[in-house]
């Protein structure tokens, strides 16, 4: 009987650990380290809906995995971006800063132009200006 | 004498070409607003974006940079950075931005640099003239040395051939501990531009 118990025990503690293994590192309000708030986040399409905005021209780049750590008081976002047409593509891109009053916490930053190649990955780095900035947004717009 | 016939046919003509003559002198300049942050792409030249770029890229850098990031408000002063390029452009203006990015981010501290001491000098000697309340006057002696010193420099390669021109920048800037001389911070950005025709 002790013995069925322990397997049992066991085997529940696999399952909860196995559960856990994807986001178990991660503090509540977060999603790959990336701050979420209130949104439910189960994927990274989930977060890259929630973090990406497209203004004026859409472009067929995509953003693909986003990471967000610290370094030190200040947030840094890892951004892939993906480009799986044959073409060479062109867009601008910025991060938005937003604060915990969900205000600006910085002012806007300058639209920086970026080449993909075809069939090409690239990822795009940020740091945050001041450690006011807790959320962001990255605004895409194609240059074709 | 004139054809009545031909009358239609000839307030015709001068009505097309008095609508020409107005439409040649009506095309009037047109003034509009920009966003000042778009990538501006008129000339392969040296361009606001670039420069736009370059601060954003340098402040970012520099305030993750552990001399900055520590928190110790380092007290800074601006020096030179030297245009290497062939063509003209105002380094001033890139360092005055990078200045303006790190104040405001409130890491950084600056001490007044060549630049701005005449002015500086002059107030304070204005200050110990028999005009001022010397009670509510600033003292002389107490201004404070920067313990870093920030320059640099842009250099550019540049290329032409059968109407492509490329146009390759590199803009490097330096963090210097003034007191033991190491160089505590340093960074670049790399921008290129090609045209065609």
């Amino acid at each position: 009987m002790n013995r069925t118990w322990m397997i049992i025990a066991l085997l529940a503690a696999a399952l909860a650990t196995g559960c856990a293994t994807k986001k178990g590192f991660e503090k509540p309000g977060f999603s790959f380290g990336c701050p979420i708030g209130d949104a439910k986040v189960s994927s990274m399409e989930d977060l890259v809906k929630l973090k990406v905005v497209h203004e004026g021209k859409r472009t067929t780049i995509e953003p693909t995995e986003m990471h967000c750590t610290m370094t030190g008081d200040l947030e840094k976002i890892d951004v892939t971006l993906n480009n799986d047409s044959s073409q060479v593509k062109r867009i601008a891109y910025k991060f938005r800063w937003i604060d915990r009053e969900g205000m600006r916490a910085w002012e806007e930053e300058v639209w920086k132009p970026l080449l993909m190649h075809e069939n090409s990955n690239m990822t795009v780095s940020a740091v945050a200006p001041t450690n006011k900035a807790v959320d962001f947004r990255l605004i895409l717009l194609s240059q074709e | 004498m004139i054809d009545p016939s031909r009358t239609p046919h000839l307030a015709l003509l001068s009505l097309i070409a008095s609508l020409a003559l107005a439409t040649g002198c009506s095309t009037t300049e047109k003034t509009r607003y920009g966003d000042a942050r778009s990538v501006e792409t008129v000339t392969n030249q040296f361009g606001s974006t670039d420069l736009q770029m370059i601060a954003e890229s340098m402040t970012r850098s520099m305030l993750n940079a552990p001399v900055v990031a520590g928190g110790n408000l380092p007290i800074v002063t601006v020096q030179e950075v030297k245009n290497k390029t062939s063509e003209y452009i105002d380094t001033r203006s890139i360092t005055d931005s990078i200045r303006v990015e790190l104040q405001k981010s409130g890491r950084v501290r600056f001490a007044a640099d060549a630049a701005a001491m005449d002015q500086q000098i002059e107030e304070l000697k204005r200050q110990q003239s028999e005009y001022y309340d010397a009670k509510k006057s600033v003292e002389t002696g107490k201004m404070v040395g920067a313990a870093y010193r920030l320059e640099g420099n842009i250099t550019s390669i540049v290329k032409e051939d059968k109407g492509v021109k490329d146009v390759f920048y590199k803009f490097n800037l330096q963090l210097w501990n003034i007191q033991n001389g190491l160089l505590d911070w340093t960074d670049e950005k790399e921008i290129r531009k090609t045209t065609s025709k």
